[in-house]
């Protein structure tokens, strides 16, 4: 009978459910758990000098200064997720986040949907040319490209003035590409904050500025609409105190007028950079491995569990099989991504930590891959292995078992390996979302140090040391096995 | 004698094809019972319609006294009883000789696997293929892979076997050895049905010979009658084709 082959299914789809849920609740359960108030800031990481992480990968900067100096005056606990702007903004309002603070401009805009404290800093866009160019001014700039960065008033104020100046807009996620697309000539110009670019071009970011600051604009710390009045509150006061104290100052001196906290003098040669990184990029490297091992796993049992529904011989085990094949091989992984990061907690109310989602997402892609190849395989196998042994009296799942899917899995072992090649790669896509992974790890340290060529090559070439390895054990596995 | 097998009123279609109409068919212990008729005629689909690889459209197939084509008949069960022989072998490609013979009687409990390997080794001995005992199946000519078919449905002592188009997938030099296991079979008494084009075979071996076309059973009898006096004129087309070829 059909019986025990279909227990042992619905037995496995219960304790890969169950276990989501169990994760997720564990993670909420030790939030709730910590006796002081601890919050959960996001920031952006690639915004200097309000904040990016250091030659020892700590992150520092305006905004990260300012908020630990209050959070000690004030006694409460900070924990800073690095995700991007646009990510961060997302977190705050699906609740992921507590608040952010990010160089963000107050604007009526976003008075809709945040709450803003007492501004903590005055800002402005300027406009940034390559050094050699013969743009003088805004009014020179019609016809060609401007690069901005999504999110930024930067972006804002481009949008604003196009059509008054006639230029077209890039957009980028990364201020590092922004600059980059300035520097190789795509783009005529850029803007920028102000002290981001002043702080960029000490680095010895090969632009100059030609605008004054415009469209003044207070920089806040917000939260999300209607919620978190308490730390809002804390960091008004916190804020005044530490501005009385002359705390303040001292943090924004430190960045814009003095030498403290700037990467100065680190070696950005490609051996350098190797030697100065390394321990980050051996961490970011073995996160990526540790995401790519527990995604698999989900993503297997995931995988067999519809791919052997889409085998069975019912028409609504199969129809499951291939609207869930369909589904979720359909969506875009960066969009699954980010509509399980934000999205689940906006339905739910639970949050999700960003490691979760990446594992529940990557389970669902590649596990729908799999799904759709396990089904394939155990299709291919001829008909009548299934007819003589149900001749002889095997039962369905025995015949399952016994005689189908040890062929079958042997005809889908190329592509398993292929798919674990497949989800290595896929785990750089979960930078979005926050998780120190590899490409993570390298964005970070090119916002640091904007070396993106080189950082890049490193990164490069470790994927691909990875991947050669798996190949080889794939390679292995198939003459072993004689595939 | 008892009937084995009796067959009332059975219908079978695909969709709005018909493939058998109105059979009535039975089968006595210990007979051998050959199906004949052109391609098409709906031969493998009746003899399939016995262990309900095929299940029937409507009718009764009454299988040792149980009737197959209820649906709440455990037919793991009756198939237990029943042996099929395939026109493509179609044995287990993930398992060595014996353990295609070994692996039904040990997961139905049916033998402990010291005695399937006992049977195993006789069973093997009866094809005459005792050497191949720990081979893989695809270093097995079509013969020897039938022969072990054969062998490997035995092993569940069945009452039955039945055989669909056993020799068609064959190099013709291995046939007669495959039809020699298959005369053996029946001189010891097994109830045997067989779907054959061997009309060599049929003449030798079957106590009764049915002729079907189109979905029905046109004509049936004796070998001596079936040949040197058959009546339905589609039958002696059918027979002029064959013997002439």
């Amino acid at each position: 009978m059909k019986k025990r082959f279909w227990k042992w299914a619905l037995g496995s789809l219960i304790a890969i459910i169950s276990f989501s849920c169990l994760s997720l609740m564990g993670n909420q359960n030790s939030v709730k758990a910590a006796g002081e108030p601890t919050y959960q800031i996001g920031t952006d990481v690639t915004f200097p000098p309000f904040e990016f992480a250091n030659s020892q990968n700590k992150y520092v900067g305006i905004d990260i200064d300012i908020l630990n100096a209050i959070a000690k005056d004030q006694g409460f606990k900070v924990n800073i997720k690095p995700t991007s702007f646009n990510g961060a903004i997302q977190a705050t309002q699906s609740g992921q986040l507590d608040g952010m603070i990010a160089g963000m401009s107050i604007t009526p805009q976003r008075k809709a949907t945040f709450d803003f404290s007492k501004p903590y800093f005055e800002s402005g866009v300027v406009t940034a040319v390559k050094p050699g160019s013969d743009i003088k001014s805004l009014n020179q700039l019609r016809g060609k490209k401007v690069a901005v960065k999504t999110g930024t008033e930067g972006a804002e104020y481009a949008d604003k003035i196009k059509n008054k100046y006639g230029f077209k807009v890039t957009t980028f996620d990364q201020s590092n590409d922004m600059y980059q697309d300035v520097m190789t000539g795509n783009s005529a110009a850029c803007f920028d904050d102000s002290p981001v670019m002043q702080y960029g071009i000490k680095q010895g970011l090969k632009l100059k500025i030609i605008t004054k600051p415009a469209m003044s604009g207070p920089y806040g710390f917000a939260v999300d609409k209607g919620k978190n009045k308490v730390l809002l509150t804390k960091f008004n006061n916190g804020l005044a105190h530490i501005k009385k104290t002359g705390e303040y100052q001292k943090i924004v001196d430190k960045y814009l007028n003095g030498k403290g906290g700037t990467p100065m003098g680190e070696d950005n040669s490609f051996f350098g950079l190797i030697k100065q990184n390394k321990t980050v990029l051996f961490n970011g490297l073995m996160e990526t491995l540790w995401l790519t091992i527990v995604s698999i796993f989900f993503a297997t049992l995931f995988g067999l569990i519809f791919g052997l529904l889409g085998v069975l011989p019912n028409k609504f085990c199969q129809g499951v099989s291939t609207t869930v094949i369909y589904i979720f091989r359909g969506l875009p992984l960066l969009v699954l991504a980010l509509f399980i990061y934000t999205g689940i907690p906006s339905l739910t109310g639970t949050k999700v930590p960003a490691f979760v989602a990446g594992v529940i997402t990557l389970m669902f892609n590649e596990g729908a891959y799999i799904a759709a190849f396990t089904k394939g395989g155990i299709q291919s196998v001829d008909t009548g292995q299934m007819e003589a042994a149900r001749s002889l009296g095997l039962p369905f799942g025995k015949a399952m078992r016994k005689i189908i899917l040890p062929q079958g899995i042997r005809l889908i072992i190329p592509s398993f390996v292929n798919q674990l090649i497949i989800t290595l790669k896929d785990t750089s896509i979960l930078s979005v979302i926050g998780i120190l992974e590899l490409t993570q790890t390298g964005k970070i340290i090119i916002a640091r140090n904007l070396q993106g060529f080189k950082v890049w090559t490193i990164v490069a070439i470790m994927y691909l040391i990875i991947i050669t390895v798996l190949t080889w054990i794939s390679n292995w596995i198939k003459r072993s096995y004689k595939l | 004698m008892s009937q084995l097998i009796k067959v009332s009123h059975l219908y079978k279609n695909y969709g709005k094809h018909h493939i058998l109409k109105d059979i009535d068919f039975h089968v006595n212990n210990n007979e051998v019972v050959v199906i004949i008729g052109p391609s098409g005629a709906g031969k493998s689909t009746l003899l399939r319609a016995l262990n309900r690889l095929d299940a029937p459209t409507s009718g009764s197939v009454i299988i040792n006294g149980l009737d197959i084509a209820k649906k709440d008949v455990n037919i793991n069960k009756v198939r237990e009883n029943v042996g099929m022989v395939f026109q493509h072998f179609n044995l287990f490609n993930n398992l060595t000789v014996a353990q295609n013979i070994m692996l039904a009687p040990v997961e139905l409990k049916k033998q402990t696997k010291k005695e399937a390997e006992a049977n195993a080794h006789r069973l093997l001995k009866l094809v005459g293929l005792d050497d191949k005992f720990n081979y893989k199946i695809p270093q097995l000519s079509g013969g020897q892979q039938q022969r072990i078919a054969i062998a490997r449905a035995l092993a569940m002592n069945p009452k039955l076997m039945l055989f669909d188009e056993p020799t068609s997938a064959l190099d013709p030099e291995m046939v007669a050895d495959v039809l020699d296991v298959m005369k053996k079979l029946a001189k010891e008494g097994m109830t045997m049905v067989v779907v054959t084009h061997e009309m060599g075979f049929a003449k030798e071996v079957a106590d009764r010979i049915v002729f079907v076309d189109d979905g029905k059973i046109l004509e049936e009898g004796t070998p001596d009658h079936m040949f040197n006096h058959p009546t339905n004129p589609r039958l002696k087309t059918f027979l002029n084709k064959v013997l002439q070829a």
